[in-house]
């Protein structure tokens, strides 16, 4: 089955200046959303993981820029856009976003119902009632009940998790066909956070949305994802469907990654966490990023980055254990049991 | 909110009742002098009926509950030295009005050069016009006044043939003295809603505006503009009364016959009465800024909930 493609990163490179220093948050990555699927990236804090996903809409800080590579999105390359305008075709109308921390991302000055008609009207063209109207309708989608008058109610009035259904009324106001979620659960405490990601599953539904995920939550993951790409100092190392990369990962990081979940730890054991700390992006990397903290790592792990292999045409990993000359290297006990179960384990 | 205003008012009028009694029972301790036009000329026995007339042989206590009396019926009493005789509100009356149209038109310039730079300085920062207006602030901020008063003059004086006297009626003398009150209080402007508007435009939700597809000008001037000015919305009463007082040295530059020179004026020649009436507009002036401040933040500010205790968070 040929899926469509919404969105594709061909050698994507991003690079920031830090005080006279360069330093790499993206190197070199590809990586092709397909329409109507809800893909997670994953990946521990300074991954690059927003910055990537930021890329898509222009929202850089002011010091970064896209070194090489494209973003092409439709007909277009969002890669080579440079102003405001070219943007502002593709910002909250084709692709929105929702930002981690409902509690800062609202303007505390305006009623919600401006903040939300702003959107519409700037992108449908509604004015007056008829925005209101639409306004209505949307808090009614998002699960804000009496939106007449919440419709007059400033962010401070509002719940967290209210909040967030408001920053997410806002995404989705004007139809966009692409919805980022950047860490859209993480600020909020766990009842919540099971109520937006169902709200945005139904929403993705009802508008017919592309979703991307970016989060460190596996349990976010395991509920929402389709796709999952797992990110490390701003490569991705390994992509596949969810059961794919959650019941056979082959990268040695995606292993870490597991086996710090304290579902897999067994009692009575610490809770495993990965040694050493991720690499400086200042510096130049050569060969496998995770190499210095993989202690299984292969000699060519440190010299030469790995290419992308195929285990199933879904699934890609860039690891040089899956080289066939590579030696057989196993994978935690645990990491085996999981292929075991295949599908039946839960991810909660 | 009715309940919060009177509190509000209520405490204010007793900030003002405090500061009264303080300054009237500190200038109770004032030499006897100051109470009378050529003291030295005056024998014993007319300095005593004089201090009989005037009600200062009663204990200091009387004398404060007659003076409060006095203030109700809107009576500041008379001035005995500086223009003796005339009642001292007849006397501001002549003053306020100059000093108060000066004051508030050079709060208007400032505020309608000020405001603009200071954002055109946050949507460049780090650019030319930041540079430039930071060069401004810091000259303004740094520089005494009274070297760029003196720049004003000359200019003024050389290039455009502004005369250096003021005139109530002819309006090309009021221009000096305008444009050198604005200038410090523009550069202040400048620098705050720069501040504000740098601060504001880090935010989150400038980022999600960005992100839904306003346009970096419309942020700007919708979201950040305004939360930026929110703050500063506070002072502006204050601001304007403090005209009221005016500047003393730009009004004694170019002999402006307003409220500035008038209390050091009073307080040289030892005019008790009027030291003491002058006091108490300056402290009712102050005390109201604060306060119509704060009134208009609450109205202007949503999260200032004045209905209910701690609001809905």
């Amino acid at each position: 089955m040929e899926k469509e493609v919404a969105l594709s990163v061909k050698n994507l490179n991003v690079k920031f200046n830090l005080r006279g220093k360069i330093l790499h948050a993206i190197r070199d990555i590809s990586l092709e959303v397909y329409k109507g699927e809800s893909l997670a990236i994953v990946g521990e804090s300074g991954s690059g993981k927003s910055v990537f996903t930021k890329t898509f809409i222009g929202l850089l800080d002011k010091n970064g820029w896209i070194d090489s590579g494209e973003i092409l999105y439709g007909d277009k390359n969002l890669a080579a856009f440079k102003t405001e305008k070219e943007w502002l075709t593709i910002r909250g109308k084709e692709i929105a976003m929702v930002l981690q921390d409902p509690m800062t991302s609202l303007n505390p000055l305006k009623t919600i119902g401006a903040q939300i008609g702003e959107a519409i009207e700037m992108h449908r063209g509604l004015k007056g009632a008829a925005c209101k109207a639409a306004v209505l309708e949307i808090l009614q989608d998002v699960g804000i009940t009496e939106p007449e008058r919440r419709y007059k109610q400033y962010p401070h009035e509002f719940s967290g998790g209210m909040r967030q259904r408001v920053v997410i009324a806002i995404a989705v106001a004007c139809k966009p066909k692409t919805l980022i979620c950047d860490e859209p659960t993480t600020a909020l405490d766990v009842t919540i956070q099971a109520q937006i990601l169902d709200l945005l599953k139904n929403l993705k539904k009802k508008y017919d949305l592309t979703t991307i995920y970016i989060t460190h939550d596996l349990g976010v993951v395991a509920n929402v994802a389709d796709r999952i790409a797992v990110m490390y100092a701003g490569d991705i190392v390994e992509y596949g469907t969810s059961e794919e990369v959650f019941y056979d990962p082959k990268h040695p990081y995606t292993w870490a990654l597991l086996s710090s979940l304290p579902q897999l730890g067994k009692k009575g054991e610490d809770l495993y966490s990965i040694k050493g700390t991720p690499p400086n992006l200042f510096n130049e990397i050569h060969g496998d990023a995770f190499a210095p903290r993989n202690p299984k790592a292969l000699k060519i792990d440190f010299i030469e980055r790995p290419p992308l292999f195929e285990v199933t045409p879904t699934h890609k990993v860039r690891s040089w254990l899956m080289d066939p000359r590579a030696p057989k290297v196993e994978p935690p006990e645990h990491i085996k049991e999981l292929r075991k179960m295949g599908g039946k384990a839960t991810w909660q | 909110m009715v309940k919060y205003l009177l509190k509000r008012f209520a405490r204010s009028i007793l900030t003002l009742v405090i500061i009264i009694s303080v300054v009237f029972i500190l200038l109770r301790l004032m030499p006897i002098e100051g109470y009378f036009q050529n003291y030295e000329k005056l024998t014993n026995e007319q300095i005593q009926a004089g201090i009989h007339n005037m009600g200062l042989d009663k204990p200091v206590l009387i004398q404060l509950k007659d003076f409060f009396i006095q203030l109700l019926h809107g009576d500041l009493g008379t001035s005995r030295i500086y223009r003796a005789n005339v009642p001292i509100t007849e006397i501001l009356a002549s003053k306020i009005p100059i000093s108060l149209q000066l004051g508030g038109i050079a709060l208007v310039i400032s505020l309608i050069i000020g405001l603009p730079l200071g954002s055109l300085m946050a949507r460049s920062k780090g650019k030319f016009w930041d540079k430039f207006g930071t060069a401004f602030i810091v000259f303004v901020q740094a520089v005494p006044a009274a070297v760029y008063f003196l720049f004003i003059q000359i200019f003024g004086n050389e290039w455009f043939g502004f005369s250096m006297l003021f005139s109530k009626d002819n309006y090309s003398t009021w221009i000096m003295p305008i444009l050198s009150m604005a200038i410090g209080n523009t550069a202040y402007y400048a620098m705050w809603i720069r501040r504000y508007m740098v601060d504001e435009s880090n935010k989150d939700y400038v980022k999600l505006a960005k992100a839904k597809g306003v346009s970096d000008n419309k942020i700007m001037m919708k979201h950040v503009f305004r939360n930026a000015f929110v703050p500063m919305i506070q002072y502006l009463p204050t601001s304007f009364l403090n005209s009221i007082v005016g500047s003393i040295y730009v009004e004694s530059l170019y002999s402006i016959p307003g409220m500035g020179g008038l209390l050091v004026d009073v307080v040289k020649r030892q005019d008790n009465t009027m030291v003491q009436a002058i006091v108490i507009v300056f402290a009712c002036v102050g005390i109201l800024g604060l306060m119509l401040g704060d009134l208009l933040m609450t109205l202007i500010d949503p999260r200032i909930s004045l209905n209910k205790k701690g609001g809905a968070r």
